[in-house]
């Protein structure tokens, strides 16, 4: 094997994933239940959509994409809980939905919205039970609630009942259950969803130690915090296609076009003039005479052009470039107005890497 | 597959079934309002025996003491079902909720995790009002009882209790198929079963047929009952119910590993 292919094996590899999921098309009232019964109509969604991802050992992912994506259906195929339409998956060398139970010992899953916690049991029976279901061993467990004792404050947890728990009690809780048996692949699906701040910032101090000791993670999240804090890698997915794929810089190289430059110039110059000679930009006036907004596309102008027209009019006294935020691509993802093509020069950065 | 395996499992299954036991004894009122509202309605059946037998001397020559046995054997299978595998009766509803996405995750087979969700309280009172009337019925009935015998009773009533709690696994599983009306189709499958407590014997050509090998609950009673009674033609079909019993278990866990693959989860 040449030496350029043997570098690391991935760990978690889906190829061309997709599920397609099929709901009975059935009108309102009685009388479209008596004609389904008939005639059998379905509507299929393809919520994951010919997924590909490869992720190496390690690696921390955020998968990040609008409600309705299919990230929660990614994370049940790659975790095994449902058997895809077609494509494959393989994780540490196991095919998740056919050999669950070796699977179940080599990944940790959480979905923020569902505990697994047993309801009307305290915190304590429900690790219990699991810590027997994974034959932990005693010392191995101690060491394990001192651990999260440590970062999540799990202790004082321990005798509530899980029904008692509010919800970022619950949340702390079940990480513990679902890192209790030091699993190597971790799937958390929006484990900070509504979570106050301190919270938060507790969990993901636990995400980063986790992540430096070498687990592979895979975090859905609407908080980019969180993506910032904990991933280097992001994967994005809209209407269950991967649509960016790659480094978190290479995001803003690819989505973020828009630049948003602020210029003051030396004499008071109308905005209409500045507006005429760049139709393609959009100009505010700023705050004093002389001063403007430019918002421009990136691949349509350059900032030279931009800054070359201004100087025309006026000497430029004071300028300064907005860095484009991660932050705003992702809640542009989030609200859907992401534009899917990415421009041209920016292919390369990500997608497909 | 090492011998420690099912010792493994069983105890695992304990564990489980211990947490949701503590859990249910919470609401102590509760346990006895279901313990006695259990000895009512089975106690029901009984009186209505009582009457039949006060009229005629043999129902299809089966003495009273004789039609008990077979009755306290459907009473405690319920009862065993109730206490032990109460989960099995939630699961269209784990499966509509999309409830099983973490059973999947965990290194436990998902069926005996659904299973042990749950405890019945009412199944105390079943068993209870089952071993007196089998007790009742055992001192009464003319049985010559070698050990042999005895351990024949307990292999039939055994895989009795399995037939009858395959059938429920199957019938709860029917809800990976189908939606919102596979509620039904259990319960309506639990009174067909109702009918297994008097001799099969009684009915016509067609039901006997049903309950012998469409859905074989005549299995669950009479044929073993008729098996440690030596009761005629009958008591040789009931040796077949570890046979039967098998079959079921077989057929049950097929039924439900196929329709786990069709398991969908819920949007949120
Ligand atoms: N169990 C299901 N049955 C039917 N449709 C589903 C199911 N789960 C998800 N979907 C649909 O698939 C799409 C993706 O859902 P999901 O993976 O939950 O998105 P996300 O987690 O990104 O919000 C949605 O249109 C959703 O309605
Ligand atoms: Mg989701």
């Amino acid at each position: 094997m040449p030496a350029a292919t043997m570098a690391v094996m991935p760990v978690i590899e889906a190829r061309e994933l997709t599920k397609v999921f099929r709901r009975p098309d059935k009108s309102e009232g009685l009388r479209g239940s008596l004609r389904h019964l008939v005639t059998r109509r379905y509507t299929t969604t393809s919520a994951v959509d010919h997924v590909s991802l490869s992720i190496e050992p390690g690696e921390a992912v955020a998968y990040v994409g609008p409600n309705g994506a299919g990230k929660s259906t990614t994370v049940k195929l790659l975790s095994g809980i449902l058997v895809p339409t077609s494509g494959e998956v393989v994780v540490g060398g196991i095919v998740p939905h056919r050999d669950r139970i070796a699977n179940a010992r080599q990944v940790g899953v959480l979905f923020g919205q569902r505990t697994q916690l047993w309801w009307d049991l305290p915190v304590r029976e429900s690790l219990a039970l699991l810590r027997d279901m994974y034959g932990i061993g005693p010392a191995d467990y101690r060491a394990q609630l001192a651990r999260f004792d440590e970062v999540l404050e799990l202790g004082e947890l321990l005798p509530v009942t899980a029904r008692k728990l509010s919800l970022g009690q619950r949340m702390r809780a079940d990480l513990a259950a679902a890192l209790l048996h030091r699993p190597g692949i971790v799937y958390l699906d929006e484990p900070t969803i509504g979570l106050d701040i301190a919270v938060k910032d507790r969990v993901r101090d636990f995400l980063r130690r986790l992540v430096a000791d070498g687990t592979t993670l895979i975090l859905t999240t609407h908080d980019l915090g969180d993506i910032e804090d904990v991933c280097r890698r992001i994967a994005i997915i809209d209407g269950g296609r991967i649509i960016y794929d790659g480094g978190l810089d290479g995001v803003k190289d690819t989505f973020a076009r828009e630049r948003c430059m602020h210029v003051r110039l030396t004499t008071d110059v109308d905005p209409q003039s500045v507006a005429a000679l760049l139709p393609d930009a959009e100009v505010t006036p700023g705050g004093s005479p002389g001063e403007f907004t430019i918002r421009f596309d990136r691949f349509v102008l350059t900032a030279g052009q931009v800054i070359a027209t201004a100087s025309s009019l006026a000497e430029i006294d004071d300028l300064l470039i907005d860095e484009p935020a991660i932050e705003d691509v992702v809640r542009k993802v989030y609200s859907g107005e992401l534009e899917l093509e990415p421009a041209e020069d920016g292919v390369g950065a990500g997608v497909g890497a | 597959m090492t011998t420690t395996r099912p010792i493994a499992t069983a105890r695992m299954y304990r564990r489980c079934l211990g947490a949701h036991l503590r859990a249910a004894l919470e609401y102590e009122a509760d346990f006895w309002i279901l313990v006695v509202a259990s000895i009512m309605m089975q106690a029901t059946g009984v009186i209505f025996l009582g009457a039949v037998f006060a009229r005629i001397p043999t129902l299809a020559g089966w003495t009273l003491a004789e039609v008990v046995l077979i009755y306290s054997l459907v009473v405690i299978a319920e009862g065993v079902g109730s206490l032990c595998f109460e989960g099995t009766w939630y699961l269209p509803w784990m499966v509509n909720q999309g409830d099983l996405d973490y059973t999947l995750v965990r290194p436990y087979p998902v069926v005996l995790q659904t299973m042990s969700g749950a405890v019945g309280l009412n199944g105390v009172g079943n068993l209870l009002t089952g071993g007196l009337l089998m007790a009742w019925s055992l001192s009464r009935v003319d049985v010559d009882w070698s050990p042999l015998r005895i351990a024949l009773a307990v292999a039939l009533f055994l895989s009795a209790v399995l037939i009858k709690l395959s059938v429920t696994l199957a019938s709860t599983s029917a809800c990976f198929w189908v939606f919102g009306a596979s509620f039904m189709l259990p319960t309506a499958l639990h009174q067909v079963g109702e009918l297994a407590k008097y001799p099969v014997s009684v009915y016509s050509a067609g039901i006997r047929v049903a309950l012998t090998v469409v859905i074989p609950f005549a299995f669950v009673s009479f044929y073993p009952a008729a098996a440690v009674l030596g009761h005629g033609q009958d008591s040789w079909v009931g040796l077949l119910t570890p046979l039967v019993a098998g079959y079921c278990v077989v057929v049950a866990g097929a039924v439900f590993r196929r329709g786990l693959r069709r398991y969908e989860s819920s949007g949120n």
